[in-house]
């Protein structure tokens, strides 16, 4: 019987059952670097478990959210207050979002001080940055779509910004406002932006990201070519797994403790008497403070541009000065500008 | 040995950096989120005012004043201790601050609030709230009570309406409590009962009791009540507080401090009448009903509107006709002598319409107007059914048959043929009004229990007169009369006579002869064995 079923099956979906075996056996067999039986090593996985859950409580949380501007407000409080786990639900989300944020950075300063992004892994970094973006990009919708007063007035001086980005900043602007002002338009292009277009954006990117990690493998610590491997299952499979737990625990203790607010409702009329980002726009909002807007826009891109194509730079500074570690200077200085920046803002307030 | 020191390097770098970021990071985002809990509130103190706090604060004086200040709005905004203290050489509340040379004012008075609140404090110096009537007439009742009484007690609350040195007039936190000035704490039925509570106006227990206050109760957890009604805006919450129908706006009405704007009624009075306060600015009655109506359409229909209030007047109307009575006779008890006037050296002091507080009838004449009367009339306004019955009309019609048993003892012949006569209708000495049903549907049968429906035939022709009678007396409007002339000439419908519902009706009247027949056999005719200890 068994076997009949199997057979019915297999006429229908012809695939190679001993090729498909042994492609997987390989796939778990992938050689591990030995070094990456420190933990520190397993923080790439850790954003993409933390995507998955916001995967996961972000389609619950579309059950129920409203967006639009007259009810976007009250369907985030009702989630909170009423629907049954609501209050865990959009806990984990939002947590998940801040400690992916923090995962990232964890994931780039490893890669970047061990220089990872090195020959021939540049296209891979490039990934990565875009990946960043494209999550920074799903924090600030989401943070929108509360449709509170902080988050209101944050899209409004956020896409104030867009504005000066020279020849399409005032084009991107309209687009994503969907007019003039923050309206109804463009909570819906946020909530667009944010559940359908950067997610699958996202997955794409991690795919590639992954394609590119199997495809070269994993670095091998600079100055250690000789290094042993072992395979990723089932070792390096149980980090990821017991990390996952670790996660979930640590995101719902941190929900019960300290869980999201919803602020005062988002009113157009009244501009508060303190507008902030979230937390990890602080230092590029903190460094806009102190320099002319449109010269502090072309320094973030020139920023991005800059950490964008870093393998390559490096690269070139490497051939100009072989012994000039020029990456920790860089590295090192980075953090602790952002570090700065980010505690200053909280403390000023 | 190199390549081992670079690991080394890298390995301490990356520990480091990620161990730091992990723990600032997650601190900072751990801070931001226990911050989008509670509103953001940043207070800039600075120049004289962080004296001001940077003292109060070393000496731990009135600490909480500057804990709910910083939670206000104000402080928000960056108005401070100086903005509202801010005192002139030779102001009556002027001192100087002993820690330093500032001068500052003791009593920040409506004509402060004014300084940024100017239409509020007009709208309010226009109501009233503002009203000092007890200073005015009535203080006859300060022989009754003594001064110190009085301190805690009818001052307190009818501060709301002082008077102060520079003219200015009210007590802006008598509602918005200093310091936080809260819209929220003015909003909460709680603040208008601290002083509309009680035997003589029940306000807040009349609201609680009703339906709105129910709702209230039930959902007050999900309500917030710190919301601006300024922008014919529809009203943000979905039941009335106190506020909601007297003071704040909707679509088509302004938010108003007048809690006068609104009312038709002089109902507290010891006479029902329609009101003519600040007739200039607000309107007359019709005017002031229209904006009341204005709030209730928000939620409720026309017909419903119309129905409620209209029955509601008629309750006010009705009033008069037992206060006629009560008067009626004091007045003629007084002139036969069997009551006195309290009264020294050619001055009266108990003025018979209001006071008189050493003899029965004066007593009861003042509570059938003071406490129940005044229970009845506010309980059919506000949808307080308990305080209308057993704390309206109930006690005034105790109070009548007391006043009544008094003249009777005391020797008043038609007093006395009053407490003799056993025809059931003596309990309506005075005119009626009515109205054929409800405002809530149609109930059949229950209106066939009135006795007056079934002994007088000619009743709803009395009541016909008396109301047409009130509406040339302008007392009820054009569209109120025929609106009530609609339901006469429908009454049957309305009384619910016209359906039948005796299979139901039996359903109900076999239950009861069971019930009767329950509490026959185990109470009434119960007798117990062991005899009782007094002998009669």
């Amino acid at each position: 019987m068994n076997a009949k079923i199997r057979m019915w099956f297999e006429d229908r979906i012809p695939f190679n059952r001993e090729k498909t075996a042994e492609t997987t056996k390989e796939l778990l067999n992938e050689p591990i670097p030995k070094h990456m039986k420190n933990w520190f090593y397993a923080l790439g996985v850790t954003p993409l478990i933390l995507f998955c859950f916001m995967v996961v409580t972000g389609i619950m949380l579309t059950f129920y959210y409203i967006p639009s501007p007259e009810k976007a407000f009250d369907s985030v409080r009702y989630i909170t207050e009423e629907v049954s786990m609501g209050f865990w639900i959009r806990g984990i989300h939002r947590w998940a979002s801040n400690l992916m944020v923090i995962a990232i950075f964890l994931h780039v300063i490893r890669v970047f001080f061990t220089r990872g992004y090195r020959k021939p892994r540049e296209l891979n970094w490039i990934l990565g940055i875009l990946m960043l973006g494209a999550t920074f990009t799903l924090c600030f919708t989401g943070y929108s779509l509360v449709n509170n007063q902080l988050s209101y007035w944050a899209s409004t001086v956020g896409t104030n910004m867009i504005k000066e980005i020279p020849l399409i900043g005032p084009s991107v602007l309209a687009l994503l406002r969907g007019g003039e002002n923050v309206t109804a338009n463009t909570l819906t292009r946020f909530y667009n932006l944010h559940i359908l277009i950067m997610p699958a954006l996202l997955f794409v990117l991690i795919g590639l990201h992954m394609l590119l990690v199997r495809l070269h493998g994993v670095a091998k610590l600079e100055d250690d070519d000789k290094e042993e491997t072992y395979p990723f299952f089932p070792e390096h499979f149980y980090h990821g797994l017991v990390i996952m737990f670790l996660l979930l625990t640590l995101i719902s203790a941190l929900t019960v403790i300290l869980p999201p607010g919803l602020g005062e409702p988002a009113d157009p009329t009244v501009t508060p008497a303190h507008i902030k980002p979230e937390w990890y726009f602080f230092a590029v909002y903190s460094l806009l403070k102190f320099i002319p807007l449109q010269a502090g826009i072309i320094l973030i891109m020139a920023l991005v541009i800059a950490a964008t194509f870093w393998p390559f730079i490096d690269e070139w500074i490497r051939k100009k000065k072989p012994n000039l570690k020029t990456h920790y200077v860089v590295g090192s200085l980075t953090i602790i500008i952002f570090l700065f920046f980010t505690v200053y803002e909280i403390l000023v307030h | 040995m190199s390549d081992n020191n670079s690991l080394k390097t890298q390995k301490l770098i990356i520990g480091l950096f990620s161990i730091l970021l992990l723990v600032v990071l997650i601190i900072v985002a751990g801070v931001e989120m226990k911050l989008s809990r509670k509103p953001e509130v940043i207070v800039d103190i600075s120049g004289d005012n962080k004296r001001c706090v940077t003292c109060h604060t070393e000496k731990g004086i009135a600490l909480k004043a500057i804990d709910h200040w910083k939670q206000s709005l104000h402080a928000q905004q960056n108005i401070s201790c100086t903005d509202c203290h801010t005192a002139k050489k030779g102001d009556f509340d002027a001192f100087y601050c002993p820690e330093s040379d500032f001068l500052v004012a003791k009593h920040p008075t409506p004509k402060d609030c004014a300084e940024c609140h100017a239409q509020q404090v007009d709208e309010f110096a226009d109501s009233k709230h503002a009203h000092q009537f007890w200073l005015i007439k009535n203080a006859d009742r300060s022989i009754f009570e003594n001064p110190i009484s009085t301190k805690h007690g009818c001052e307190q609350c009818h501060a709301i309406g002082n008077v102060w040195p520079d003219q200015s007039v009210g007590e802006c936190d008598a509602c918005h409590p200093k310091h936080t000035f809260s819209k929220a704490v003015a909003r909460q039925p709680e603040t208008c009962g601290e002083c509309h509570v009680g035997p003589d106006h029940p306000h807040i227990e009349i609201y609680l009791e009703s339906k709105h206050g129910n709702i209230f109760r039930s959902q007050e957890k999900k309500l917030d009540l710190n919301f601006s009604s300024k922008d014919g805006k529809p009203i943000p919450i979905d039941i009335p507080v106190c506020t909601t129908c007297h003071m704040d706006g909707n679509e088509t009405q302004p938010m108003t401090h007048n809690v006068s704007a609104r009312l038709a009624w002089e109902s507290q009075a010891a006479w029902s009448f329609r009101t003519v306060w600040m007739a200039d600015k607000l309107g007359d009655w019709k005017m002031k009903r229209s904006r009341m109506e204005d709030i209730c359409k928000s939620c409720h229909s026309p017909e419903f509107v119309d129905s409620y209030l209209l029955t509601a007047d008629l309750t006010n109307l009705q009033y008069n006709e037992i206060r006629r009575l009560m008067v009626g006779w004091n007045k003629k008890l007084t002139e036969k002598g069997i009551i006195k006037r309290l009264e020294k050296d050619g001055k009266f002091y108990s003025d018979v319409l209001l006071n008189g507080w050493d003899e029965v009838p004066e007593i009861l004449m003042y509570h059938a107007w003071h406490h129940e009367g005044r229970r009845f009339r506010h309980g059919a306004e506000m949808m307080g059914a308990d305080y209308t019955q057993w704390h309206g009309i109930w006690e005034l019609q105790h109070d009548m048959v007391e006043m009544f048993t008094f003249a009777a003892e005391h020797g008043d012949p038609e007093a006395k043929k009053w407490v003799e006569s056993t025809d059931p209708i003596k309990f309506a000495p005075y005119a009626l009004y009515d109205i054929p049903g409800n405002a809530f549907g149609i109930n059949v049968l229950s209106n066939t229990v009135p006795y007056v429906y079934k002994a007088y035939p000619d009743y709803w022709d009395r009541i016909k007169a008396n109301v047409e009678k009130a509406y040339q007396n302008n007392v009820l409007t054009q569209n109120q009369f025929a609106f009530w002339i609609k339901r006469f000439e429908n009454k049957e419908h309305y009384i619910g006579t016209k359906y039948k519902a005796d299979s139901v009706m039996k359903k109900y009247t076999d239950l009861d002869s069971i019930d009767t027949k329950a509490f026959t056999k185990e109470a009434v005719q119960l007798e117990l064995p062991g005899k009782p200890f007094w002998n009669w």
